[in-house]
């Protein structure tokens, strides 16, 4: 599979790429690296962009993107239903994006429109990292420390307890984010479990792909 | 520190230069003088060992600022912070100063416009090979286009600083690289200096740096303030630097203490950090703290003159 990862830093395009192949169960090619924004609301802003260079411009099979939900509404069962979309969520943010976006492009290079593979990391992608090694950090525990006003840990906690400082080196970065995703590609059913925003970008890749064999 | 032009970001710099100056004087009256006119004041505080010790600056005329008032508890802890404020440095970094090759003795520090990098380049060379090399491999992950550094002697007596190029092995004199090579270089030079300043000021940092490099820059000068991150064993370095860069300020979201807002206000300036606004949780879930910043809510902004004040 051939597809471009929009994604903050370097350390987070680099783990991104590990998890994604580890849920496809094969190694995919990636057809532009290095596509940045910078955080929310950027990546938002600049997504339309992003897609439609990608779709005219490169023989991308699809975009993987994936934001920290930081402080926004987190997503839920409730926000699947059809039709429903709640306007401070990001994940429903960036799929909205991405719908009204490929909805005005006509085909090209062959095919109808590029796929979508869209994940939210709650609270901050440390998160994944810590999922299996600490037992306190899960989006459960994120979202019932929300409903009664305190929160369960904090960004700069998540950081200390991946890289031991919250101010890591980029090479640091890269390195602890790169154990702990190369740790979740060998099975990433606990990361989907305790963390939905993963699941959803998993069950985007998969459909994804299910869709790309039948063509 | 962000903030428009003329908000008093260098005369605060300059305020630290000013006592580093004075600290080289002898203090005439050690308990205190009385300044002759009725002026600004600058009062210095100091962190542990050293928070004992209350420094103030006055000025004698309107335009001289030159009356330093010290309280300590004894000469000792005086002369003990002297040997820190000496230790200020201030770089205005100057990349046509920094392309020219360098009498190989004048290599002992960076000078402000750090246009003896060679000369002290040569100096690690000969004196700290594993630092340079260190340095080196830095500077090649942050600039891929080259696999290394080099110094040149040229016949004259001087260095010359050069570049290999990773694709074709060809040289690149200091002279002919562009200005971001070479103020990254001087920035590494500093972040990687065995025996740092007590206090770096440096203006406009993210200058000559692609925005996407600027991650690099603000933790080069991490490894100097926040030495045990980076696994080095030395004393922390406080940097006191100003941007203008959206992109730069940016990256301090996760760390609002360390971002001051200059103010200017007529002819005043005021300092604000970003941590002491009760506000500054929500503003910076509502946004880029650059784009925050450029807006104008957070200050530091120029002043504008409505139409009718124009006319």
């Amino acid at each position: 599979m051939k597809l471009a990862i929009l994604s903050e830093s370097p350390a987070d395009e680099a783990a991104l790429r590990v998890l994604i192949e580890g849920v496809l169960g094969e190694p995919i090619q990636l057809v532009q690296s290095a596509l940045r924004a910078r955080g929310w609301p950027s990546v938002a802003q600049v997504m339309p962009a992003v897609i439609r260079h990608l779709h005219f411009n490169t023989d991308a099979d699809g975009l993987a993107v994936v934001v920290d939900a930081d402080d926004s509404v987190i997503h839920t069962e409730t926000h699947e239903a059809p039709g429903y979309f709640h306007p401070r969520c990001r994940l429903c943010q960036l799929r909205a994006v991405f719908r009204q976006t490929v909805k005005r492009l006509p085909p090209a290079r062959g095919r109808q429109r590029i796929f979508r593979g869209v994940g939210v990391a709650v609270p901050a992608i440390e998160g994944w990292y810590l999922c299996g090694r600490d037992e306190s950090v899960t989006e459960a525990i994120w979202l019932n420390g929300l409903a009664v006003g305190k929160v369960p840990f904090t960004r700069h906690e998540l950081k200390w307890r991946v890289y031991g400082t919250d101010r890591p080196s980029l090479p640091h970065e890269i390195n602890c984010a790169l154990v702990d995703a190369r740790r979740h590609a060998v099975d990433t059913r606990r990361l989907e479990n305790d963390f939905p925003g993963f699941r959803a970008l998993a069950n985007d890749l998969r459909t994804w792909r299910t869709l790309l064999n039948k063509i | 520190m962000v903030g428009p032009n003329g908000s008093g970001k260098t005369s605060l710099i300059q305020a630290l230069l000013l006592l580093r100056g004075l600290t080289k004087l002898p203090i005439k009256d050690a308990h205190g003088t009385t300044p002759p006119i009725a002026s600004p004041e600058i009062d210095f505080r100091f962190s542990p060992p050293l928070d004992e010790i209350e420094v103030q600056m006055a000025c004698s005329t309107d335009f001289v600022c030159d009356l330093l008032k010290v309280r300590s508890p004894s000469p000792e802890l005086w002369s003990q912070a002297m040997s820190e404020i000496l230790k200020i440095r201030s770089y205005l970094f100057d990349h046509y100063a920094m392309g020219e090759p360098a009498r190989r003795e004048v290599g002992a520090e960076l000078t402000g416009n750090a246009g003896n990098l060679a000369a002290v380049i040569a100096r690690w060379q000969d004196r700290i090979p594993a630092v340079l090399k260190r340095l080196e491999t830095e500077f090649c992950r942050l600039l891929t286009e080259f696999s290394g550094l080099e110094i040149v002697s040229l016949h004259d007596g001087r260095v010359a600083l050069a570049g290999r190029l990773a694709d074709n092995n060809e040289r690149v004199f200091a002279e002919n690289m562009s200005q971001g090579t070479l103020y990254t270089i001087a920035t590494l030079v500093l972040a990687f200096d065995p025996a740092p300043p007590s206090i770096i000021c440096i203006e406009e940092i993210d200058r000559g740096i692609h925005p996407r490099l600027l991650r690099e820059i603000r933790d080069a000068f991490y490894r100097l303030s926040h030495p045990a991150s980076f696994d080095e064993k030395r004393a922390p370095v406080q940097i006191v630097a100003t941007t203008h860069s959206p992109y730069l300020l940016d990256l301090f979201k996760d760390h609002p203490e360390e971002v001051v807002i200059a103010q200017k206000e007529g002819l005043e300036a005021r300092f604000e950090r970003l941590i002491d606004r009760p506000d500054y949780q929500q503003l910076l879930s509502e946004g880029p703290l650059g784009d925050i910043w450029f807006s104008g809510i957070l200050g530091g902004v120029p002043q504008e003159k409505s139409p009718e004040e124009l006319k």
